[in-house]
């Protein structure tokens, strides 16, 4: 057959693919109902958690849990499952979008909260969380991860936050003090490069935004103001862009390279730290475990970061995981039940015991700072007060659009100035909350 | 391995194809009883032609859709279904929330188009998708060929150890092909910069060096399909053109371009189909290697530029608007090589 | 064999070339298996032509299976040392570690026998629905058939990514999902259209006619198909079947969009992607995983190699 008719004939079909298009509307995909309805006090629970590289010991925490679980409630059943991280979006959309594969009770990513409230997937738990006896111990920030409007959607599971990780050997080498404010960081930092050209005083990544944000906080700066569903960005401030200034002002070949630190994300920070190429990094309590397998064991001490006057800390993101119970849920009283169960304060003191995850509760966070002294920068820095991301359904797409570590590159690569690139990232980030609604 | 030169390949080479496995199938008779391809000088001619012109099983009926049914039940019922879906989806505000019902969907006509087109970002990053493509694509088909040809020259040992190679790197999945050459060219790491004496210099912070480094892995990963292929092609071209050739005291080159490419046009044809519409679609490893689209998204084409729009953040009806895009896109660099094709008398 | 026809004096002719007569076409002159490669290397390239090929083509060989070296090197490096300044082409002390958090996942076993039971599906059922289509596009004429075959062309640019979403709700629809199915059908759809465009060149290759001596001997239309076309055919369907079974064996989309609850019946690919935390990666871990991966394709392709390479040759002609 020659080709003389081809392109008539492949305008046919694809003519008719976008005419259907057009008159045909009506029959997208039809929702998912996802009100559940019942309240089954008897049955099959099944939990989603997230599957940790080294999972035994979680299993065990949990395992504990679920057996007295189904010892105090007669004919019910706990099928718990490990998802991988890397695909729990996928995973938890595709279980809002169909609620006879969803399981009740997830664990999910604090920053997650507002985006899964909204595509309609948790439950309202406001009430219950409120007459649960533990609950009035749960850290402010970490209450905060899961409000949204007002309404509370899940209980806080375990927090993460980051300090600043510095080398002792490299400081009384040098016959440094550890900085005590932004400036002498930034100082210090430079002072090293200076000493040893062949580490980063400090290791920054233009795409590592929770590295960043303390900058911008203890500046004064914020991400967003607002309430409820209206948020308008204001990482263009004068307060936001001195942040910005500070940060980046650490890339250059006085600190850390531009070409090689505008790419490097927060992962890679704490790798160039562990492998002994920088003197200081900011990590978070889960990094440790990383660091000691590293060169630099033994070698380093963690202290919080310092904010802008001395003896201020800067307020750290406050990371974490929560719990939260699926409005498509037929068992809500036992999800509910169990989700307290997993989150309370004896399971949360045994998972630190098994994991180093940090609890959410205050007093059982200062009760394992005493054992363990290695949290206890991560433990006073949540004291002074974390921070978090606008509780806004945008938040994700933020995230995901990289309208941050645009940003910081624009900067960094010196394609922009800080005015016109925080105004550029303000302008995406305003965009994306008007069209979240 | 080495077997694969001493001993008949059932099926190299149309020719070959008919009397090797054949004579086992249905005993020597047909052989005898296929006289015309006997006496012609070479014999691809021999069924060159159109197919079935003259063929018994031309006139069948509703035999030809009796064979077709189960592939278009399947490709009808979930491919063009979908992408019908897709489209549909593409003219509406769809989000997760449309789609888990916490809220109601809303047609928006071309709404989502015009959002898309009315975005500069879109442009730059189509412009560098067409470029990057057609980089990857001439880059894949140079290598593809030209180790071909090498393959062609050497003796079974080195012959077996590209081959295998090449093998090796087609079998790897691309979010491990993509980690183990940032890990290669890893400034801190990576034994490349070693080797080169590059110090610490970065690969992926410049917008070119960057796009250079996807690009060598992309090749990596596609050209064995191309050398493959057109390694199988030139073994089935018959020996006496090539002999002729030589004795006439071609170059090696001459003799790719006036014997070899011709009569390879078939295979070339297909390949370059096959690389452009993979290239143009290259995702794994700009999304892997250059952290999501680069510093301050230099590096972003379109297929990564639509799943950070779109999906990463549920906004399917713009992700199918810009699927919708890349489909058309796609159409219309085929449709335009064909037409060069059937310009200089080739057939489909 | 006195009255060779020139048919044998191709490729995979099963004679001795006869070195001296130089290049007649003449119809009864046998030429060595690979007849073209050795007249090449016997005739046109000399000595030290030949030895620089050789030479650049092994280098070539060890540039090519350098990243595949360091990826099974990774994997048998004890952790901290792929994450350290002095990366060097060897390790003192092979650590097992990553594999074993590799098989010490929750099922691993289970994994791999769905991924196995998943790509060897689609092989076969692709297979034998390409070879019936093909052979439809190729042996007849109808109304139409150019329409289909742009069809089967157009059918290969869709992006995959964008179409998850339509097929989740199918898939949902079906029934499907949390099953191997809800992997299986749509690797058969994506695989179809490439696997007809490759097989209509080795159908058509098959002469018409053997069709006619097939039919005046007596023999039924399905008779021909499966008892004579299907062998014929056959190695242009393993060298298809090699493109389905890369895609549905290294596929991570639909498995991690269609597979939601259900963790017994999760692939390969899943295994490995538990690796990759975004605070924490654990490199050792990926590069064991993807060699656990990477080396039962390897095999199949060894195994298939020859098949592969005939099959690629004949199915792209015309």
């Amino acid at each position: 057959m020659k080709l003389a008719h081809l392109s008539a004939r492949m305008a046919a079909p694809i003519a008719a693919l976008v005419v259907a298009g057009l008159t045909a509307t009506a029959c997208a995909p039809e929702s998912s109902d996802n009100s559940g309805g019942k309240d089954e006090k008897s049955g099959t629970l099944r939990v989603w958690l997230f599957q940790e590289v080294t999972n035994a010991p979680k299993e065990k925490v949990v395992d504990d849990v679920v057996t007295a679980f189904e010892k105090a409630h007669k004919g019910t059943k706990v099928d718990v499952q490990y998802i991988p991280v890397e695909t729990r979006a996928e995973k938890i959309k595709a279980a809002f979008n169909d609620p006879k594969s969803a399981p009740d009770l997830i664990e999910y990513g604090n920053t997650d909260t507002a985006g899964y409230v909204k595509d309609g997937g948790l439950a309202d738990v406001s009430e219950e969380f409120t007459d649960w006896s533990e609950s009035k111990d749960t850290d402010p920030t970490a209450k905060q991860s899961v409000t949204v409007d007002g309404k509370i959607y899940g209980a806080p599971y375990f927090v993460g936050v980051r300090a600043l990780y510095y080398r002792t050997d490299i400081f009384d080498d040098l016959g440094l003090d550890v900085p005590k404010t932004q400036e002498e960081l930034i100082s210090t930092a430079k002072e090293i490069r200076q000493a040893k050209p062949d580490l980063y005083g400090l290791a920054v990544g233009g795409a590592y935004t929770y590295g960043a944000m303390p900058f911008i906080w203890s500046n004064g700066g914020e991400i967003a103001e607002g309430k409820g569903g209206s948020y308008a960005s204001t990482i263009d401030s004068a307060a936001a862009q001195k942040g910005i200034k500070a940060y980046t002002s650490l890339f250059g070949d006085d600190n850390c390279p531009a070409a090689k630190c505008a790419g490097m994300g927060g992962n890679d920070t704490v790798t160039a730290f562990a492998s002994g190429k920088a003197a200081m990094a900011i990590g978070g309590d889960f990094s440790h475990a990383a660091i000691e397998a590293g060169k630099v064991k033994g070698k380093y001490k963690v202290v919080p970061l310092p904010g802008v006057k001395s003896g201020e800390i800067a307020p750290a993101f406050a990371g974490g995981n929560n719990l939260g119970v699926l409005r498509s849920t037929t068992h809500r009283t036992l999800a509910v039940d169990l989700m307290e169960q997993l989150a309370s304060k004896k399971t949360q003191g045994a998972l630190f015991d098994a994991m180093g995850f940090l609890p959410t509760f205050t007093d059982v966070r200062q009760d394992v700072a005493k054992r363990e002294p290695f949290v206890e920068p991560f433990v006073k820095t949540l004291g002074a007060g974390a921070k978090f991301v606008p509780a806004s359904p945008a938040w994700s797409q933020i995230d995901a659009s990289l309208v941050l570590p645009t940003m910081f590159q624009e900067v960094v690569s010196g394609r922009k100035d800080v005015e016109a690139a925080s105004k550029d990232a303000a302008k995406k980030m305003n965009d994306a909350f008007s069209s979240a609604g | 391995m080495s077997r694969m030169t001493d001993r008949p390949l059932p099926g190299a080479g149309v020719a070959a194809a008919a009397p090797g496995p054949l004579s086992t199938a249905v005993g020597p008779e047909p052989v005898k009883s296929a006289p015309s391809g006997a006496g012609r000088g070479t014999p691809r001619p021999g069924r060159g032609g159109p197919a079935g012109r003259r063929s018994p099983l031309a006139r069948g009926g509703w035999t030809p859709w009796l064979y077709l049914a189960p592939a278009l039940v399947v490709i009808g019922g979930l491919l063009v279904y979908p992408v019908y879906q897709l489209g549909l989806i593409s003219f509406l505000e769809y989000t997760q929330a449309q789609v888990s019902g916490g809220e109601p969907t809303s047609f928006q006509g071309f709404g989502n188009y015009a959002a898309l087109f009315r975005d500069e970002q879109f442009w730059q990053v189509l412009l560098a998708t067409v470029v990057f493509a057609g980089a990857c694509v001439v880059s894949t088909l140079a290598v593809g060929c030209a180790l071909a040809v090498l393959l062609t020259r050497v003796r079974a040992v080195p012959r077996l150890a590209l081959m295998l190679a090449a093998l090796g790197a087609w079998a790897t999945p691309a979010v491990t092909g993509s980690t183990v050459w940032l890990l290669l060219f890893d400034p801190d790491f990576g034994p490349v910069n070693r080797i080169l004496g590059l110090g610490d210099h970065s690969w992926t912070y410049g917008r070119y060096s960057a796009f250079a480094l996807v690009l060598l892995e992309v090749v990596w990963c596609s050209f064995p399909f191309v050398m493959v292929t057109v390694y199988a092609g030139i073994r089935a071209v018959p020996s006496e053109v090539l002999e002729a050739a030589s004795l006439d005291g071609a170059s090696q080159w001459r003799i790719w371009r006036s014997v070899l490419a011709p009569m390879l046009r078939p295979i070339l044809v297909v390949v370059t189909i096959q690389s452009v519409i993979w290239d143009f679609k290259v995702f794994t490893q700009i999304y892997v290697m250059t952290n999501g689209g680069g510093i301050a998204g230099q590096n972003l084409t379109l297929n990564v530029y639509a799943y950070q729009k779109a999906f990463a953040s549920s906004q399917y009806g713009l992700g199918s608007a810009i699927g919708v895009v890349m489909l058309l896109i796609l159409l219309a660099v085929t449709l335009v090589y064909l037409r060069l094709l059937r310009r200089q008398g080739e057939e489909l | 064999m006195s009255s060779v026809t020139s048919r044998e004096s191709t490729p995979s002719g099963k004679f001795a070339a006869a070195a001296s007569s130089p290049g007649s076409a003449g119809p009864a002159r046998p030429v060595q298996p690979p007849g073209f490669v050795r007249n090449l290397v016997r005739r046109s390239v000399r000595r030290p032509w030949r030895l620089a090929a050789e030479v650049s083509a092994l280098l070539i060989a060890a540039v090519v299976a350098f990243p595949l070296y360091w990826m099974v090197l990774s994997a048998f490096k004890p952790a901290g040392e792929i994450e350290s300044t002095q990366p060097r082409p060897w390790t003192l002390s092979p650590s097992l570690d990553s594999f074993r958090r590799v098989f010490g996942q929750q099922e691993f076993g289970r994994y791999f026998l769905n991924s196995l039971v998943v790509a060897v599906t689609v092989v076969a059922v692709s297979a034998l629905i390409a070879f019936l289509a093909a052979t439809a596009v190729t042996r007849f004429r109808f109304r139409f058939r150019t329409t289909l075959l742009i069809m089967f062309l157009v059918a290969q640019m869709v992006p995959i990514e964008a179409l998850t979403i339509p097929l989740f709700f199918q898939m949902r629809d079906f029934g499907q999902l949390n099953t191997l199915g809800a992997l299986i059908l749509p690797h058969i759809a994506f695989s179809l259209p490439f696997a007809i465009w490759m097989l209509r060149g080795f159908v058509k290759a098959v002469p018409e006619a053997l069709e006619e001596a097939a039919y005046i001997d007596g023999a039924s239309r399905t008779r021909f198909l499966w008892q004579i076309l299907f062998p014929l055919v056959f190695p242009g369907l393993v060298a298809t079947s090699v493109f389905s079974f890369i895609s549905a064996w290294n596929d991570f989309l639909f498995a991690k969009s269609f597979i939601i609850s259900d963790t017994s019946q999760s692939t390969l690919p899943m295994a490995l992607l538990v690796f990759y935390k975004p605070d924490d990666p654990d490199w050792g871990g990926v590069m064991a995983g993807s060699t656990v991966m990477t080396i039962p394709v390897l095999i199949f392709f060894v195994l298939v190699q020859r098949r592969l390479v005939s099959g690629l040759g004949g199915a792209v002609k015309d």
